[in-house]
């Protein structure tokens, strides 16, 4: 009876969050067994294994760990557990959080930089999550509807509060409340697969044309909304509508040479932020001399607001991911892809550096749940925890 | 799923990603996107114009028809069924249906009509964000694209293979049924500049399946 199973293994040392392992299946049923604390003396809180059925259910897990005591007994994870998953379809959303949706699911805004969430239940994200935001309405006429409809990268404070990369500290912007907003329908979803295509097009939050102008960051330096997954090389466009300030920056109208659009090289990236070098007219670009980005947007310009973006059109002429101690033989690329903050292989082989790659994946996600009495211990374990998993597909599974 | 919808798909959600977005802003809903307006037709188009796209149709003579017009050179729009009704709501006002071409002779199956310099095919697997706009209304995404805007190439030789074993002896020895396809393609976007997808949301919710 194996005409259709699937069994892998393997293991991954834990950064502390949440943990996304592809494979080229949906396991039905996955182990744990955290090498580390197996060989640490018995310690409150430790979770030395854990199983996972899916008939369980989503983020659910049995986990095997020590009380106060230290006496080793079993507990279970609501959330934040194992899952499986399959990124196959774009637009794919997660549970709507908004005021009655869940008892007591408020949640409010700052307006500050970057905006801080506060959640009246625990939201259940990684940091590297994505989300988007609607409907917040403060008031008829106020609120921080300008931040609604995009993605945005998700830094988790604790359980019940994240922050976004979004600047929402100008006076435009008035904080808001579900609890005490109109009609109380704002909300926010998780975007569940939101880079199935890397590297994407990306929504611009801030700019600096010198350090730390608006943000951390060197000189010359852009920040977007999501990662973007561009590459150190890359070529890459800007489409910055003119409410934002920042348009000397834009692909055309090119007034040196008609017609021909102004791409601009990459040479330093991190998560949600990338520095632009020489650009196709110039070596040595001003950046310092143009107008200043704007994210202060007024409430009132929301409808049809058009968002500044970064595309992505051209990639690195150096060939692939270079093979390196403990990698793949072809290394697949790297990609940040909204699981954590962490980059992940693609499952789909080598590629060309910043050149479109699907991104398509499935697998099982362990998370950094806690249990119901271990109420402080961490599924997917500390940082530098060495987990060592099985995961299987099975041919019968009766019930 | 039909063999070549695999295909499909794959080349949208690839075009969702990478091309750079027009939020519509002609409308009247009050969200972000708004409903398509009339200046949202000729927004893009301008734009594709602007960045030099070759439009992928010439146009159609005006005949001496009732209930006809001229057809001006066009882009293509891939859009979603679910937009016909807000396209229906802008007969009059500058967009024609296909059935009031001077002639229908050049239209596609699939071709709803026609707006300013744009021609407006549909399809009900055009990709749509449910929930994902400021109001928290579905977000459908309009690719309008000129002629050299994007490329797609099945590899040399190897085209589609739909593999199928059938299901002739159903026991525990034999359980060998499958059905697959395989594919090897690959897309690019060649010419950035020459695409733009054009969200919007819709005038009101229909209802209904």
């Amino acid at each position: 009876m194996a005409e259709y199973s699937r069994l892998a293994k393997g293991h991954f040392t834990s950064t502390g969050q949440s943990q996304v392992v592809n494979l080229p299946f949906q396991p039905d049923r996955v182990e744990l067994l955290n090498y580390t604390l197996a060989n640490t003396n018995a310690t409150s809180q430790n979770v030395v294994r854990a199983y996972w059925d899916v008939s369980m259910g989503q983020g659910q897990a049995v986990i095997e760990g020590y009380n106060a005591t230290p006496a080793l007994i079993f507990d279970v994870i609501s959330s934040g557990g194992i899952s499986s998953f399959a990124a196959g379809q774009l637009l794919q959303y997660g549970p709507v959080y908004s005021h009655n949706s869940v008892a007591s699911a408020d949640f409010s805004i700052t307006a500050a930089n970057p905006a801080v969430v506060t959640t009246a239940t625990a939201h259940g994200l990684g940091s590297g999550n994505v989300v988007i935001f609607s409907n917040l309405y403060q008031t008829a006429t106020t609120g921080m509807q300008q931040m609604a409809g995009v993605p945005m990268t998700v830094t988790v404070i604790n359980s019940t509060s994240f922050s976004v990369n979004w600047n929402a500290s100008g006076s435009n912007y008035t904080a808001f409340n579900s609890a005490t907003s109109t009609g109380n329908v704002g909300s926010w979803k998780q975007v569940l697969y939101p880079y199935l295509y890397a590297p994407e097009q990306a929504v611009i939050t801030g700019i600096n044309r010198t350090v730390n102008e608006q943000f951390t960051g060197a000189a010359n330096t852009i920040q977007t909304a999501a990662a973007h997954n561009y590459q150190v090389g890359q070529e890459v466009a800007f489409r910055i509508p003119s409410p934002w300030g920042t348009t000397q920056l834009n692909s055309l109208p090119d007034v040196l040479i008609p017609g021909s659009p102004i791409y601009w090289y990459v040479i330093a990236v991190t998560q949600n932020t990338f520095t632009v070098g020489q650009n196709s007219l110039s070596a040595v670009p001003n950046v310092a001399g143009y107008t200043a980005f704007n994210p202060n947007q007024t409430f009132a310009s929301f409808p049809g607001l058009k968002f500044p973006q970064v595309v992505p059109v051209g990639d690195v002429n150096s060939g692939g991911v270079q093979i390196s101690a403990g990698s793949q033989l072809y290394p697949p690329p790297l990609l940040w892809n909204g699981y954590s903050n962490t980059q992940a292989s693609s499952i789909n082989g080598p590629a060309i550096q910043g050149a479109f790659v699907n991104n398509t994946s499935q697998g099982f996600v362990v998370g950094a749940g806690a249990g119901r009495v271990l109420t402080t211990a961490s599924l997917v374990g500390a940082n530098g925890n060495v987990i060592y998993w099985a995961a299987y597909f099975d041919d019968l599974s009766v019930n | 799923m039909a063999m070549r919808q695999a295909e499909d798909l794959i080349l949208r959600d690839y075009i969702v990603s990478a091309a750079s977005d027009i939020n519509a802003g002609g409308g009247s809903n009050g969200d972000n996107p708004t409903n398509l307006g009339l200046s949202d037709f000729s927004l893009v188009a301008t734009t594709l114009d602007s960045n030099n796209a070759y439009k992928f149709m010439s146009g159609i003579e005006g005949m001496d028809r009732f209930g006809t017009g001229p057809i001006r050179s066009a882009y293509f729009m891939l859009s979603s069924t679910e937009l016909q009704t807000d396209f229906d709501s802008l007969v009059g006002q500058g967009v024609l249906n296909n059935w009031n071409y001077p002639t229908n002779a050049s239209a596609l199956p699939s071709e709803w009509g026609s707006v300013f310099n744009v021609r407006i095919l549909t399809s009900s697997e055009a990709p749509v964000a449910r929930g994902a706009s400021a109001n928290a209304q579905d977000v459908y995404y309009n690719a309008v694209m000129g002629k050299q805007a994007v490329t797609h190439i099945n590899q040399d030789g190897y085209s589609m293979n739909l593999i199928y074993r059938d299901p002739y002896y159903s026991g525990m020895l034999a359980q060998n049924a499958t059905l697959a396809v395989k594919f090897a393609q690959a897309q690019a976007i060649t010419q950035d500049t020459a695409i733009r997808n054009l969200l919007c949301t819709r005038l009101s919710s229909l209802g209904g399946p």
